[in-house]
């Protein structure tokens, strides 16, 4: 039996991938010189913001295989067979998600321009340790840069969060 | 990146660098891709991507500690395993990296592939006398963490080689060690300077010592004076004085260049802190 090549070719300066976006398989035409974070915005999911390009803010986080990651930072083609969870499948505007719930409530929102990545960062955090501590929260979201606010409502925010889905999934299994 | 043709994402070592190897493919490794992915050179065609190669373990293997090179940062500060080793030493140093949303992506091979004096990684693994775990053309092979950068191993690690694994030596696992990051944040990709130091101690005495300077210079360097006045001393006021005056006058004769005084003062104070806390002058 012949062994499927672990590699993908550029056709033109281009490499055609497949990938799955918020739950859905999808197929993309990507330039071999394009980051995660471009492409993205190009076939439409903008909430993944471009901030500084150089992985430093934060404000292009994605969930890729499972682990908040800098888009910005990602070729484009190296997501070829990756799972991307971008804000727009973490909740919308009819449906929030309790994260994004909070930080409105918690008036955690200024220009809005790094909550798309804080709400990724604080989702992976949350999914995965369900009661942290406030300095865990801070180590959590270090690379989310707010240049409006000092943090202190994004951390209440989390906190917030985490009582309100601790309450969910306490109703959900009564 | 103007002139990839080619993204290949190899799943055993070996694979990875019969890709590596193809002078035709014109290959660059990357694990991460945190340092390299915005710096590749437009000669790259093809874009070696490690990160499905079965290598991101953290184990104990006949009693030494095992770090597999594409653990990533966050892995190994959240590692039981490596927050129990010498002190939690490597968790520390791999908190102190940036931040989350890189620690979550870099990874231990990554770090250690080239010299950067911005690496957290290097300072860490020569004060534990680490070994590597390589894959070349001729085979697998160990060498020590200190030689890595050196003469004989061809053109190097991403380039003719691929770094498998990171081996921390048995006899280390109780030594009381410290990693400190001197920065403009805490969250800064680099430092100002970072600091090793570690300590074995028996009967009362320092029966070794490790004293490793980083960030001045792409490769860290030993403080060995420094260490030659710790080693087989008790501690007390007057030896500790003496090993950071050691210390700061390492700095200069280590370089060319003369390092700035705060560099010094810092490196003394930080290795005065770590002695007084182990409590011998007491």
């Amino acid at each position: 039996m012949k062994k499927e090549n672990a590699e993908i070719k550029a056709v033109n300066g281009y490499f055609e991938v497949s990938l799955k976006i918020n739950g859905f398989r999808k197929n993309l035409k990507v330039k071999n010189n394009e980051f995660l974070l471009d492409a993205l915005r190009r076939h439409g999911y903008k909430g993944a913001k471009k901030g500084c390009d150089t992985g430093d803010c934060g404000s292009c986080a994605v969930i890729f295989n499972g682990r908040p990651a800098l888009a910005c930072l990602i070729p484009a083609f190296s997501a070829h067979g990756a799972e991307v969870t971008t804000i727009e499948g973490v909740g919308a505007v009819q449906a929030p998600h309790p994260i994004q719930e909070a930080f409105v409530q918690a008036g955690a929102v200024q220009c809005g321009y790094c909550i798309p990545g804080m709400i990724i960062s604080a989702k992976h955090l949350l999914d995965t340790n369900p009661e942290p501590s406030e300095g865990e929260i801070r180590k959590y979201l270090d690379g989310n840069l707010c240049r409006c606010t000092g943090y202190v409502k994004q951390v209440e925010a989390v906190k917030l969060a985490a009582k309100r889905m601790k309450k969910q999934t306490v109703t959900g299994n009564q | 990146m103007n002139n990839i043709k080619c993204y290949s994402f190899p799943r055993t070592p070996k694979e990875a660098l019969s890709v590596l190897l193809n002078k035709k493919a014109n290959a660059i490794a990357v694990a991460g891709g945190t340092l390299v992915a915005k710096t590749l050179p437009e000669t790259v065609e093809t874009f070696l991507d490690l990160k499905n190669l079965p290598l991101n373990h953290i184990k104990k293997q006949g009693g030494d500690l095992i770090l597999g090179a594409t653990a990533t940062f966050d892995a190994i500060d959240n590692s039981k395993l490596a927050q129990s080793w010498a002190g939690g030493v490597l968790s520390h140093a791999a908190a102190r990296c940036s931040s989350q949303l890189i620690r979550n992506m870099a990874t231990i091979g990554g770090n250690i592939a080239r010299p950067h004096s911005f690496n957290i990684f290097p300072a860490v693994l020569l004060g534990l006398d680490a070994r590597v775990k390589l894959l070349s053309e001729a085979g697998v092979k160990t060498c020590p963490f200190s030689g890595l950068y050196g003469p004989g191993l061809g053109a190097g690690p991403g380039r003719d080689l691929i770094i498998l694994e990171v081996i921390i030596p048995a006899r280390t696992k109780n030594w009381v060690c410290r990693f400190e990051k001197f920065a403009r944040t805490e969250a800064s990709w680099d430092a100002y300077l970072t600091l090793f130091m570690g300590v074995e101690i028996a009967d009362g005495s320092v029966c070794a010592a490790r004293v490793i300077v980083g960030a001045l210079s792409p490769k860290p360097f030993r403080a060995a004076s420094a260490e030659q006045i710790l080693s087989g001393a008790r501690l007390n006021p007057g030896v500790i004085e003496e090993a950071c005056l050691e210390l700061a006058r390492c700095l200069d004769t280590a370089h060319q260049h003369k390092a700035d005084e705060f560099k010094k003062e810092v490196a003394a104070t930080l290795l005065k802190r770590f002695l007084e806390s182990l409590g011998q002058p007491a």
